[in-house]
């Protein structure tokens, strides 16, 4: 597991978007104060999916509105049709841990990053 | 015979302003500029924006306001204008957004208080600003209800000036406070779309001269408008309802119960304030009718008007009728003739302007007051 950042920085209710890894993931805090996280790119536009719409495990993109589930990564209706990569979560001493998913990630046209 | 293009001076008569003040773009224009965008405007009923995401969009002189409530259910103003490339973020008049304000153009998107939140590959353009590119701000108030925005850098002073129309319409502010009009409800409402000047409105609404010719309703209810006295002239006068007056209602049968609260010497008496530029407030025991104009060119004013009743008339959904059509007999009868004077202020015999008798000649002082706005180091 890696490190990402402090659960501190997670408001709850909220998402961060997580740059040190490649491609870049999101960190989600639900209202129920579970930590789940998720590719922060949608599969359908470059939207960052931890500046979208929170609710209970669900988190809705901001430009387009599909939904994605924090828990699978599945997508529930278009525009965006893939789903994001969903990544192993522990939170140990105030601080966030995250196993990152082997799979092959589902990014939007015209965005490429390096594997990290 | 001879004409005379100019009152005598000490006559009866004092000219008006210019027929070319109510036709021509240019001093529309400038009114917009140094009026409308530089004053505080109302804009809105409080109760129009029930929730966050809640929004209207409103002309103010020659913008598009978006009036919205935050998730904190705060009121917030921005131009209804996408930083990105201009386009109207909303285009209806009213409505609810779920989660945010998205320009239907490229998808820029803002949170309900402003903040550019996100953008096709806004992540690859971290130096954007969220806050900076954000939908621009207006400066907003909120009292007796109503949104009131204001487009200037550093805005007036609220209480120098729409507060200060109404004390020295009523006296003091505790002689408004009596009506809790900030608490009553919308009974009804009627959007009149006027082919008239604002200021023909405005006028219209200043002087009671006609109202024995063109209000024969509201004459019967307040008898003493008979007299063509000014009914704003003298601080805190109320018109007294007639004698077999019961309420101010279209036959003058009985309203509803007395705003609790209300001092008991106004228990029977109509008052009407004029809050410069665009509001009027007429205030009687059981109920207020507001109206805010919102002018959209210089021979075209929307009107807005709200009967506000005590919440539980307007939840029992108890008939208001009665009430409603006395006034807005008087709002068609005034409008109609604010539209039979337009056409006349761009003939060659009202170049000069028209006359106002001595029971209008206080309107002289609203001629002033604009004259003013629009002179350069005018204030």
């Amino acid at each position: 597991m890696q490190h990402v950042c402090a659960l501190a920085d997670v408001p709850v209710g909220e998402g961060l978007r997580i740059d040190s890894v490649s491609p870049p993931i999101a960190v989600f805090r639900t209202e129920d104060d579970e930590v789940l996280a998720i590719d922060d790119t949608c599969t359908h536009q470059d939207a960052s999916l931890a500046d979208g719409w929170l609710e209970d495990c669900w988190v809705e993109c901001p430009l387009h509105a599909s939904r994605f589930d924090l828990r699978t990564g599945a997508v529930d209706a278009p525009p965006a049709k893939l789903p994001v990569r969903a990544h192993a979560v522990e939170v140990r001493d105030g601080e966030v841990w995250v196993a990152l998913s082997d799979a092959v990630p589902h990014l939007p046209p015209g965005v490429t990053y390096e594997a990290s | 015979m001879t004409t005379t293009e100019e009152p005598v001076t000490g006559s009866s008569l004092i000219p008006t302003l210019p027929g070319s003040a109510y036709v021509d773009p240019a001093v529309f224009d400038a009114e917009c500029e140094r009026i409308f965008e530089d004053m505080w405007f109302c804009a809105a009923r409080e109760s129009d924006l029930p929730k966050p995401g809640s929004f209207r969009t409103v002309q103010v002189g020659r913008e598009s306001i978006l009036i919205s409530r935050s998730r904190r259910g705060e009121v917030r103003a921005f131009y209804n204008v996408c930083r990105h490339r201009g386009a109207r973020i909303c285009t209806e008049d009213a409505g609810e957004r779920a989660r945010s304000f998205q320009c239907p153009y490229h998808a820029w998107t803002y949170d309900f208080d402003g903040k550019l939140i996100a953008a096709p590959n806004l992540t690859k353009m971290p130096d954007i600003d969220r806050v900076e590119y954000g939908l621009r701000r207006v400066h907003v108030r909120t009292w007796l209800g109503y949104v009131w925005v204001s487009l200037a850098d550093a805005p007036p002073s609220f209480e120098a000036t729409v507060q200060q129309e109404v004390v020295d319409r009523l006296g003091t502010l505790d002689n408004i406070a009596g009506y809790d009009v900030a608490n009553l409800s919308v009974g009804r409402r009627i959007v009149y779309d006027v082919a008239a000047n604002w200021k023909l409105i405005v006028e219209n609404f200043m002087e009671c001269y006609h109202c024995a010719t063109i209000h024969p309703e509201l004459t019967e209810v307040l008898p003493e408008f008979a007299d063509g006295l000014a009914a704003q002239y003298f601080v805190n006068h109320g018109a007294e309802f007639g004698e077999d007056v019961s309420g101010f209602t279209i036959d003058g049968s009985e309203g509803f119960g007395v705003i609790p609260g209300l001092e008991e010497d106004r228990d029977r008496k109509y008052y009407a304030i004029t809050v410069k530029p665009q509001v009027f407030v007429n205030l009687v025991p059981d109920h207020v009718i507001f109206h805010r104009m919102y002018p959209m060119a210089a021979d075209r004013t929307v009107v807005e008007c709200d009967w506000l009743y005590l919440p539980d008339v307007v939840e029992s959904g108890r008939d208001v009728t009665a009430s409603v059509e006395l006034f807005h007999r008087v709002n068609q009868q005034d409008f109609e003739a604010c539209e039979r004077t337009q056409p006349a202020m761009s003939s060659k015999l009202y170049a000069a302007g028209g006359v106002l008798v001595p029971s209008e000649h206080h309107i002289s002082e609203f001629h002033e007051w604009v004259t003013h706005k629009l002179t350069p180091t005018g204030g």
